[in-house]
């Protein structure tokens, strides 16, 4: 072997190997059980019904799961728990569950009845809150901050993608 | 102690392999190497698609040594955006790269009202002292521009005098190629396009890079999602040309909200040109219109005369009758005379 194609192939292999073990994650922060546990979870939030999209749609897992890295990195053990707790709560099924049942659950919670040895003392009032408020923004908000894909909650409101917004006449038009 | 500098040759050997490693990681494999580090997956995915599929990640975007090795660090860090984007300069280097491809495209581009600069547009008196600037000038005028207008142009006032912040900026275009194209908008290449489509390019009417770079969104929209505005004159509707591509046009020349004709910037046909399409008159690159009257006149024509002599704007700026909006009734205040077609003027068949 040649000594340029020695240091390119060792070289290559260097980074492959840095970068491999993330090749096959999708997400940036939420491991592939947990971002599928989290996509169930806006589902049930809002459900995609007849014509119209739903957070499974807007991508709002993949928007939360960006802002994991950024603005919401603080709110990080707080989802790992969550996630982790209705996980325990269903025995590992609830991606599998129906989004009827996971909204029963979620209700519970939402009310603060969640077990509080699971939820704490407030029984997961203020984690529903806290993801309910992040997915509203991954459905509504606009696409740049990672959610919204390909604006479907706007289409679906009607709102255009980009207005026409006239100015003042410029002079000399 | 030999353990400890085996350690530290190899500590070494691989601080002085990570560089080329970095370069080497980006470079090889082209795009399935680009889209190892997931924040960028989406884009190689969508250039896959793209009509410049057969153009390397390479060839359009820089990958220097350096900045390959600062995208690993960044990759590392956790400091990448929400979604991956081309910077300004990014931007600015692109159009380069454009050009050694699509020259003739550059070279109309370069010679048209499209590429005007930051120094002539921000610092040009007369608007200045008329109208304060604000960043909202930045949705039309050099959208890709990190920063608001107190980044560019100081002072922000009617008073002057105004210089740019950076005075390298001077001539950097206005508007890039990347203001109305995305180079990974699916479609087809263009040579490839009798075979896959069953068209001719020359049957398409518009390229799929057709898209608004939107700085709200700091994304391009693609031509189907620009909405074509309803402009009334008074009461009346005017009738529109339903070329999407005019989409384009209308979101930097539109009417105010009351979607009147002639309001703000506005240009709509009206009169005589009334559902002709911006594109029917205006090049797509240059802007200009120059050789466009003789696309359809005196062919269809109402009078036979030299339309491109007679008092409008086309001939003179100064004159009163816009080229946009002239009317039969604009010269001919007491009703239309018959036709005056010589029996020399080519005609169209019945």
């Amino acid at each position: 072997m040649k000594r340029r194609s020695f240091f390119l192939v060792a070289s290559g292999a260097l980074t492959g190997a840095g970068c491999g073990h993330r090749r096959s994650a999708p997400f940036r922060t939420l491991s592939e059980s947990e971002a599928a546990t989290l996509e169930a979870w806006c589902d049930a939030l809002i459900p995609s019904t007849d014509g119209t999209p739903g957070a499974k749609e807007a991508r709002t897992s993949r928007y939360i799961d960006i802002q994991l890295t950024r603005r919401f990195r603080k709110f990080r053990p707080q989802y790992q728990q969550a996630l982790a707790a209705i996980e325990k709560m269903t025995g590992g099924r609830f991606t599998e569950i129906s989004v009827e049942e996971r909204t029963v659950l979620l209700e519970k919670i939402e009310k603060g009845e969640g077990d509080k040895a699971l939820w704490g003392p407030d029984g997961g009032r203020e984690v529903f809150n806290l993801i309910l408020q992040h997915t509203l923004q991954g459905f509504y908000g606009n696409p740049r901050h990672g959610g919204n894909h390909d604006y479907v909650s706007w289409r679906m409101l009607g709102i255009p993608v980009v207005p026409v917004r006239g100015r003042g006449v410029a002079y000399g038009a | 102690m030999k353990t400890v500098l085996a350690i530290a040759m190899a500590v070494a050997l691989a601080g002085l392999l990570l560089a080329p490693a970095t370069d080497y990681a980006y470079k090889a494999g082209g795009g399935e190497a680009c889209a190892r580090c997931h924040e960028i997956a989406p884009q190689v995915e969508a250039w896959m698609e793209s009509s410049h599929r057969e153009v390397r990640c390479e060839q359009c975007h820089h990958s220097g040594m350096l900045t390959n090795m600062r995208r690993v660090r960044d990759h590392w860090a956790g400091e990448v955006p929400a979604k991956p984007r081309m910077k300004h300069a990014d931007v600015l280097a692109m159009t380069e790269r454009c050009r050694s491809c699509h020259q003739q495209e550059y070279a109309q581009w370069r010679n048209g009202p499209h590429s005007v600069t930051f120094e002539s547009l921000f610092l040009d008196k007369k608007h200045n002292s008329e109208r304060i600037l604000m960043d909202d000038c930045f949705r039309c005028h050099g959208m890709h521009f990190e920063g608001g207008i107190e980044d560019l142009v100081q002072p922000v006032n009617t008073e002057g005098p105004w210089e740019l912040k950076r005075a390298d900026l001077k001539n950097t275009p206005a508007l890039p190629c990347l203001s109305c194209h995305s180079v990974h908008r699916t479609g087809q290449p263009l040579k490839g396009h009798v075979r896959k489509a069953g068209i001719s390019w020359r049957e398409e009417i518009a390229r799929p890079s057709l898209a608004l770079f939107d700085r709200r969104s700091l994304a391009p929209v693609a031509l189907g999602d620009l909405p074509l505005p309803v402009v009334y004159e008074d009461e009346r509707p005017v009738k529109m040309s339903p070329d999407q591509r005019q989409g384009l046009c209308y979101q930097c020349h539109a009417p105010l909200a009351g979607g009147q004709i002639k309001s703000g910037d506005d240009r709509t046909p009206m009169g005589v040109h009334e559902g002709l399409s911006c594109l029917a008159c205006h090049d797509h690159h240059r802007g200009t219109t120059r050789t466009s009257c003789a696309t359809c006149h005196p062919r269809l024509s109402n009078c036979g005369l030299d339309v491109e002599t007679m008092d409008t704007t086309f001939a003179n700026k100064e004159s009163k009758h816009n080229i946009h909006w002239v009317k039969c009734a604009d010269c001919h205040p007491k009703g239309v005379p018959p036709k005056r077609v010589s029996s020399s003027s080519p005609r169209l068949a019945p």
